[in-house]
């Protein structure tokens, strides 16, 4: 436990430095694409504190992703409110955890668990995005919302101002990085520990005196509450926000993401992010409609050939090279 | 009071004129038709889902590929009758691949089983389009025209539709209760080990009945086809509500499936008149949640399961 927590240290203190040197490399459009790719890392990692903790998968996590970025699009859009971009982060982050409180009290109070839970999540992101596309008078519909400004914020006499490459970046690996370390000092806690007790066997953990549609509940309205914060800060970046955002599409992209990084690390989830949207990139540039069908397939390959992720192949090779062969 | 006929394209038939006896008449026709395409869509995921605890996001796959099974027939030439043959074959042998080739392997694994089948839904999705390229399907339906009810004209096709989704419950039902395969499913079922202990070649049934589910779908695909807007991504909105069926029902009946039917099919054709389909999808969602926590082993099964 304590090695492999110190393990996960090293690799985090490595993306942490190699994130700090990166733009002496890279240029202004590298930086963007890198910062874009990793608000996606935040939102994996959101998903990945609750189906890697929990073992409930929820199919529906772009609705608070969409949530949170159209709370941000709506108050940073209308002039009247002050302080625009603090008060669409906490209406974003906000709004998502209402909505995900809402939920999970009638789905965890209720026994509802398994893959019960990930259909109703599943059908929930199936209605936000048609909401978002049906409520056209405030959500602009189809084609969205444009013209969203860069976050820019007076916080303790420091003036924060987004609207470039590089401060845009550093502000958001700075949030990227706190939030992944908060979630997995939360998770390595005795939080996590509970939640894997509950895992494991929840009459158990009841009749330990542990209240476990509580704790459940809880972290799934932490996990929505970063995903909308993800949400908030991509709409700013982007400057639009569009239904696509709260789809069925991106929920389902999230999971491949935590899947191929590796589930419950949270760190892995965040390269996953990264490294499937540079693939994506390449792959579209040739031909857009091919790149769901090889999403298709990813799924398929990670289930019967990587069930434990990218991570795993280095652990497989490093068994494979002490002699230790065990079949499966 | 004979109002106009409605279309059967539209979502719902509709009354010109308010008359109290023909807005009900109508309403409760409308209800039953989407309530029967419901049923016939859940009786798979019933057998998958509820009895052999796969979550299988692919169903919907089996409706679209059932509804472009009547497309192609058509668009060959072939009468609608024939292509309606021909969607739950189309959906059997998709269902069986799928079987053979994946979910027996993840019987054990169950968050992997949704993982996989969402890969084949997308796969099976792009596939369709690559092959039959972008845009709606146009599918006509057999019979043209109304049918005077007394109270209410209505479309003749949505009445045939209606009638074939009743024969085909029905005959489930006594496939189920009274043939030999029905009792290994039942027995099977209850409890997988003793079926094997007596015989029972239980991989055989399972991949028996889960092809079998995927030949319903099929079917209900190829009858909504002429009401649908036939596209590959069509699936998702049947699979969302036929799980709803599934898990408000309850598990593990057909009184289930018929009262989770009723459930989301009525509330939804009655909301439909009232507000946009996207609210009244949002609120029948909100209202199986609410009522899978007052009833949580479903609205027909009293028993804990």
């Amino acid at each position: 436990m304590i090695a492999r927590d110190r393990n996960w240290l090293l690799i985090f203190a490595v993306c942490v430095a190699l994130a700090i040197v990166y733009p002496l490399f890279a240029d202004g459009y590298q930086l963007t694409v890198i910062r874009d790719a990793l608000i996606f890392g935040l939102f994996a990692a959101s998903l990945d504190f609750f189906w890697g903790r929990t073992g409930i998968l929820c199919f529906g996590h772009a609705a608070f992703f969409g949530i949170g970025g159209y709370i941000m699009a709506l108050v940073t859009l209308n002039d009247a409110i002050p302080f625009a971009s603090l008060l669409g982060i906490m209406g974003a982050v906000a709004g998502a955890a209402f909505v995900a409180a809402i939920i999970g009290y009638f789905l965890f109070f209720g026994g509802i668990r398994g893959s019960y839970f990930t259909i109703v999540t599943l059908a929930m992101g199936v209605i936000c995005q048609q909401a978002a596309v049906s409520w056209s008078s405030v959500t602009g519909g189809d084609s969205g919302l444009i013209g969203i400004p860069p976050i820019e914020f007076d916080l303790g006499g420091l003036h924060v101002d987004l609207s470039q490459d590089l401060p845009s970046y550093i502000f958001v690996s700075a949030i990227v990085a706190v939030a992944v370390l908060a979630l997995w000092s939360i998770s390595r806690g005795r939080w996590g520990t509970v939640l894997t007790a509950i895992q494991d066997n929840e009459v158990r953990a009841a009749a330990l005196g542990h209240n476990a549609p509580l704790r459940l509940l809880v972290t799934f309205v932490l996990s929505a509450a970063i995903a909308g914060l993800a949400g908030a800060l991509y709409v700013c970046m982007a400057g639009l926000v569009a239904p696509d955002l709260s789809g069925l599409l991106l929920s389902t992209e999230v999971i491949v993401w935590v899947a191929v990084g590796g589930r419950g690390t949270l760190l892995g989830p965040v390269l996953g992010a990264i490294f499937i949207q540079r693939a994506q990139q390449t792959i579209s540039s040739f031909n857009p409609s091919l790149w769901p069908l090889l999403l298709g397939c990813v799924f398929v390959i990670i289930v019967f050939v990587l069930p434990d992720g990218i991570l795993s192949i280095y652990a497989r090779l490093k068994s494979l090279f002490k002699g230790r062969r065990r079949a499966q | 009071m004979p109002p106009k006929a409605c279309s059967p394209a539209c979502a719902n038939a509709s009354p010109a004129r308010p008359d109290a006896m023909d807005f009900l008449v109508t309403t409760l026709l409308n209800a039953l038709t989407l309530i029967s395409i419901l049923m016939l869509v859940g009786l798979g995921l019933a057998i998958s889902f509820g009895l052999m605890n796969v979550t299988n996001l692919a169903h919907g796959e089996f409706v679209t590929v059932g509804a472009f099974a009547v497309y192609f027939v058509q668009s060959m030439g072939g009468s609608f009758w024939l292509g309606l043959a021909a969607a739950p074959i189309a959906g059997a042998v998709v269902g069986c691949i799928l079987e053979f080739a994946i979910i027996r392997h993840l019987y054990s694994r169950p968050v992997s089983t949704v993982l996989a089948t969402w890969g084949v839904s997308l796969i099976l999705q792009q596939g369709l389009e690559l092959t039959f390229g972008l845009g709606a399907k146009p599918v006509t339906p057999p019979i043209e025209g109304t049918l005077d009810l007394l109270f209410t004209v209505y479309p003749a096709y949505r009445l045939i539709l209606i009638g074939i989704a009743m024969l085909t419950l029905l005959g489930v039902i006594l496939l189920i209760s009274r043939t030999s395969f029905g009792l290994d499913i039942r027995t099977v079922i209850q409890n997988r080990e003793m079926a094997e202990g007596v015989g029972i070649n239980t991989r055989r049934t399972y991949a028996i009945a889960f092809t079998f589910g995927a030949a319903i779908a099929g079917l209900a695909g190829g009858l909504v086809a002429p009401l649908a807007i036939v596209l590959p991504q069509m699936g998702v909105n049947y699979l969302a509500n036929a799980f709803f069926v599934v898990i408000v029902g309850g598990v593990g009946s057909i009184g289930g499936l018929v009262a989770g039917s009723v459930f989301v099919g009525g509330l939804t054709s009655i909301l439909n008149y009232q507000i946009s389909p996207s609210l009244a999808q949002a609120i029948v969602l909100l209202a199986a949640i609410v009522a899978v926590r007052l009833r949580p082993n479903g609205l027909f099964n009293g028993a804990s399961r």
